[in-house]
């Protein structure tokens, strides 16, 4: 009895010693691999059409694998800022060939193609390729014109196109109403602060997606900037006019009455007047940075 | 009849008793681990995966256990040969087959159901409600359950004239086959001429068309599975069963057992 107690605690003793030896040395070589680490970014089969075939009658869970990989593969490009994503659109290919339903990959998977980079691959033309492609399964799915409108609007910068999709989507009896406005609206003006603000709370507000939210307040932050900037310009205008000099320090327009006080951006920093008396974001404010690489 | 239904609940019973239903145990972790990680690793998919990977599992445990234990239930009785005690009885060699068919077919509903719940039991932890089309789930596992008897059957029938390993080859290549039966049909290829197309065409509708018993990507989408589909699915089921059945009897009361 004692002998075979003894031998039962000397196997799980050394079972319990060789398994951690073999985490040991996993975390000695995940270093040395991160060492001789290369770029490899890479889908095995690059023909949907070949991977559904494999994949015999089991394409939708494919498709949702092949949905997962391109988010996490869009997170992970995010998170390194590394926005090269070349493998993005053969991952969304792939997964909205694998189950052409996958309403989520034509949504999300446009809005990570078409942003520019660093928030997205900067390519227009595969957001609308895919959206297209979603259009055909969803022809009743208003929201996709939106995502439509959005991508012409906002990236390719072709307002004609935006203006029509924003006008296609409308006539869906349950789009909401501020479809046929921005229609009319890019129709007339084409990009507007204004125009651009109305387009992003709506996203801001069709989502539940905590990256798309985050996405969409940054874009109403560096919008708001903008208006804010004209204000100020317009009121530096108006004093300028008045008095006969330009003001160099926000200061004297309050004085002036101009301003209520300091005013401040949606990050907490005061607004400045730079060279030429124009109004500028402060150099300590974070939005700073955000709208230097939204200009890049 | 009653013959056919004793040998049914005895296959039943020898399932049970060899633990084909211990993957009901893989699929409750597999769905737990699903339902706990989907969320937090992909976007705006959560119930449709939970769907998709439910009835994938259901689909591929359940075909496993048609082919493998559907080519056993008769060669196994051959080789332990208690089959021959069975035959020396007043048991007709189709009623012995008859009985194999339905007792397998019991056993894989018992498992679908069960994983079925266990669907659902995911769904609920992972939507916290269900909504009207989730019934539909239930369509989409009854035509996973037809898709397996027909299997059942076509492994019966190969086992019936061949050794268990070329069953089981046999039977996986008229599935694969089956799945892509549409395909012969509406492919285009410039080089065949038109009597080979009409040949493939010809092949496309006798192959048993396993594409018929799938609406999972319907169903994962919460689209709606119309009734008519599911009847004539169940009629092209019963009649493919029938005369793969009426095949494997002909053959089987034909085979020398000495």
């Amino acid at each position: 009895m004692k002998k075979e107690l003894l031998a039962g605690i000397s196997v799980a003793a050394t079972v319990l010693l060789g398994l951690a030896a073999a985490w040991h040395l996993q975390e000695r070589l995940d270093v040395q691999r991160k060492a001789i680490h290369e770029e490899r970014d890479e889908m095995l089969v690059q023909s949907p059409k070949l991977i559904k075939a494999l994949s015999l009658e089991y394409a939708p869970l494919l498709g949702a694998v092949y949905w997962t990989r391109a988010v996490q593969y869009y997170g992970e490009k995010h998170h390194e800022r590394d926005m090269k994503l070349q493998l993005l659109w053969p991952l969304l290919d792939a997964a909205t060939t694998l189950d052409p339903k996958l309403l989520v990959a034509y949504r999300f998977g446009s809005t990570f193609l078409s942003d520019a980079p660093p928030r997205g691959a900067g390519r227009p033309d595969l957001a609308v390729k895919l959206l297209e492609r979603g259009l055909k399964e969803y022809p009743d799915e208003w929201h996709l014109y939106q995502d439509l409108g959005n991508v012409y609007y906002f990236d390719a910068k072709d307002y004609p196109k935006a203006a029509a999709a924003f006008a296609e989507g409308s006539k869906n009896p349950h789009a909401m109403i501020w479809m046929k406005v921005m229609a009319a609206k890019i129709a007339a003006d084409g990009e507007t602060p204004e125009t651009s603000y109305a387009l992003w709370m709506e996203v801001l507000n069709s989502t539940k997606d905590p990256d798309i939210k985050k996405n969409a307040e940054l874009h109403l932050r560096l919008l708001k900037t903008d208006l804010d900037i004209r204000e100020i310009d317009r009121l530096a205008n108006e004093y300028e006019k008045k008095t006969g000099h330009r003001a160099t320090r926000m200061s004297e327009l309050v004085q002036a009455g101009l301003l209520r006080g300091q005013p401040l951006d949606s990050a907490g920093y005061p607004y400045v007047l730079g060279e030429g008396g124009k109004a500028e974001l402060n150099l300590n404010s974070p939005l700073l940075e955000e709208k230097l690489l939204n200009k890049k | 009849m009653k013959n056919v239904l004793t040998v049914a609940t005895n296959t039943f019973r020898e399932a049970v008793r060899d633990r084909v239903l211990y993957n009901l145990v893989f699929f409750a972790l597999l769905m737990m681990g699903a339902a706990i990680l989907v969320g937090q690793i992909s976007i705006g998919i959560e119930a449709s995966v939970i769907v998709s990977l439910g009835l994938t599992a259901i689909s591929v445990v359940g075909l496993f256990i048609a082919i493998f234990i559907g080519v056993g239930l008769v060669s196994k009785e051959m080789d332990k040969r208690t089959l021959y005690a069975l035959l020396a009885k007043p048991v007709k060699r189709w009623e012995f087959l008859l009985g194999k068919f339905f007792g397998l077919v019991m056993t894989l509903t018992v498992n679908t159901a069960a994983m079925a719940a266990g669907l659902y039991l995911a769904l609920w932890t992972v939507k916290h409600s269900f909504e009207k089309s989730d019934v539909y789930i239930l369509a989409a596992v009854y035509l996973i359950l037809l898709k397996l008897a027909l299997i059942v059957g076509l492994a019966l029938l190969f086992s019936c004239f061949t050794t268990p390993f070329l069953a089981i080859l046999f039977s996986a290549g008229i599935y694969v086959a089956g799945v892509f039966a549409q395909n012969l049909r509406t492919m285009t290829v410039v080089d065949l001429n038109a009597s080979t197309m009409k040949m493939l065409r010809g092949i496309s509708y006798l192959l048993p068309n396993f594409e018929n018993f799938n609406v999972m990507g319907t169903v994962a989408h919460g689209g709606v599975v119309p009734g008519a589909l599911i009847l004539n699915a169940t009629l092209y089921a019963l009649v493919y069963c029938a005369v793969v059945l009426t095949g494997a009897a002909a053959i089987f009361s034909r085979r020398n057992l000495k």
